[in-house]
């Protein structure tokens, strides 16, 4: 995707030896030209997903692939993310105030609104993340893309289109099962640790409207900047086996930073306008 | 349906194989620290790469996750007015759950994915027989200071990532909420947190290294079938990672009060 033109320093052209300086600029210019082909790819991704050519199979593949191997996973460590949520929120309330009714409350507006989408979101941008990179970074190296290419089929239209329409699908269905098992597994907390009975929980009065649309932005976004994020740091794979590790290691480290950066700002934005 | 019994017995008995395998590896690997009987060298170099190298991302993920904790805390806050809480309930999940588990994802992405993919690639280009044929001991040169240094990393990160959180939270207190950091540190030592919970987040920070640090070089050293297989080992290690940190946290939650 890039094109290497590695330009030369001021110290190289006035011939000046300053070993290995540090260059202040060096960061952000390709932080900015990632930004670039990033935008790139989303843009392809978009136009192909409304007229590529249609293959039929090969979305239902990575749905298989993106939604239904990640479902254990992720309902496991969403499992325990509200058991611990609860045991330790409820220590905390207990320690201010003795009522721990508006408890199951709370949870489930917070569960809705933020903790559903984005632990979820961090979780995927682990796996989905690093396969989609290993992926098609493994594909980059072995000269499969160039084959792509020459049998006039574009890489992006092929790979990533399927991978960004399952993401974007399953990132929502698995968010709301995950977002299930972890009310279920706060409420049996409550429960046990707390003697709360579990109607008293399950209390769904303080969502809203404005809370069921945040979540859902942020279960689309995030679906959407994942694949797109992990398929650019594959793209952009070079060297052997190292370079897979490599795009591996970048795309999970972008898509999460993503997932953090996106969240505060679709949270900011949802507390302006829904209050 | 035996089918599913059949997949549900292999999991099961994999999941055991591989947390006892992981036990094996942290027995071999503490006996080398007691004897102090690892490579300086490696040492310091994997302590900078995967330490201070990672200064940027911690950096970022805090400061944005203080943000986080004023934005949800916020209707909260508002429905009881209870704006002179908001330093507390920050710096309780904070500093409790949110800095080290956020922390420890970032660096299980950075860090504990880039050692397996570096442990794989010499494991399958035969570079691990090359030492043994030299008597260099692998555990000794090659993990020993891989553990030291993811531990020693994310301990010194979740110190690191704390601080920025409180600081990314005060400051993010102003334009939502109108809470003055004054006010926000006022809550932050108001009583109701002391050195118990800084403690807590700092014990989990530690536990959650081990892990990570058993895990990615487990997987490493057991990578098999070349290039593909070090794609296999780095996925297996990121995922039963951040597993691993959920449920080891969920435990570390009741066992220190």
């Amino acid at each position: 995707m890039t094109d290497d033109d590695p330009r030369p320093s001021l110290d190289e052209m006035l011939g000046i030896d300053a070993g290995p300086s540090f260059d202040a600029l060096k960061a952000p210019r390709q932080f900015f030209g990632a930004l670039r082909d990033l935008g790139r790819v989303a843009r392809k991704t978009v136009h192909f997903t409304l007229r590529g050519e249609r293959r039929p199979g090969a979305v239902a593949q990575q749905m298989y692939e993106i939604g239904y191997r990640s479902a254990a996973f992720l309902c496991i460590s969403m499992g325990f993310i509200g058991m611990i949520f609860v045991y330790q929120a409820g220590l905390q309330i207990r320690r201010l105030i003795p009522d721990t009714s508006q408890l199951g409350a709370t949870y489930l507006e917070l569960l809705v609104r933020d903790l559903a989408a984005s632990i979820c979101a961090l979780l995927l941008a682990t796996r989905v993340g690093a396969g989609i990179a290993a992926e098609i970074g493994s594909m980059v190296v072995t000269e499969q893309l160039d084959a792509l290419r020459m049998c006039a089929a574009d890489p992006i239209d092929y790979l990533v289109r399927p991978r960004f329409i399952a993401s974007l699908a399953m990132t929502v269905v698995l968010t709301v099962i995950a977002g299930c098992v972890a009310f279920l597994s706060g409420m049996w907390t409550a429960y046990a640790f707390f003697s709360m009975n579990p109607r008293t929980f399950a209390d769904a009065n303080l969502v809203d409207l404005g809370d069921v649309v945040i979540g859902l932005t942020k279960c689309i976004v995030y679906g959407a900047a994942i694949p797109i994020i992990s398929a650019h740091s594959g793209l952009v794979t070079v060297g052997g086996s190292e370079g897979v590790g490599q795009a591996t290691t970048r795309a999970v480290v972008w898509s999460s930073l993503a997932v953090i950066v996106l969240n505060f700002v679709i949270s900011t934005i949802g507390y302006v306008l829904f209050g | 349906m035996s089918d599913f019994f059949t997949a549900l017995g292999r999991f099961f008995l994999g999941a055991a194989g591989t947390v006892g395998s992981m036990g094996v590896l942290l027995g071999r690997i503490l006996s080398r620290l007691v004897r102090l009987d690892l490579d300086r060298h490696e040492l310091t170099s994997n302590l900078y790469n995967m330490g201070v190298r990672s200064l940027p991302i911690v950096f970022v993920t805090a400061l944005f996750t203080g943000g986080i904790m004023v934005v949800q805390a916020a209707p909260t806050i508002e429905r009881y007015g209870a704006h002179g809480l908001l330093g507390w309930g920050a710096g309780f999940g904070t500093l409790r759950e949110v800095g080290p588990l956020l922390t420890a994802l970032m660096i299980s992405g950075r860090v504990g994915a880039n050692n397996t993919a570096e442990l794989g690639t010499m494991v399958v280009t035969e570079q691990f027989d090359a030492l043994r044929a030299l008597a260099i001991d692998p555990i000794s040169f090659l993990i020993a200071p891989r553990f030291v240094g993811i531990v020693t990393t994310l301990f010194l990160s979740t110190i690191f990532a704390d601080v920025l959180a409180l600081v990314g939270a005060a400051y993010a207190g102003i334009p939502l909420l109108g809470v003055e950091p004054s006010l926000f540190y006022d809550g932050l030592t108001s009583g109701l947190l002391g050195t118990a919970d800084v403690v807590h987040g700092l014990v989990k920070s530690v536990v959650f290294g081990v892990v990570m640090a058993l895990a990615s070089c487990e997987f490493g050293m057991t990578t098999e079938g070349g290039a593909p297989g070090v794609g296999r080992a780095v996925n297996a290690t990121v995922v039963v990672t951040a597993a691993g940190i959920f449920v080891v946290d969920y435990l570390v939650s009741f066992a220190v009060r």
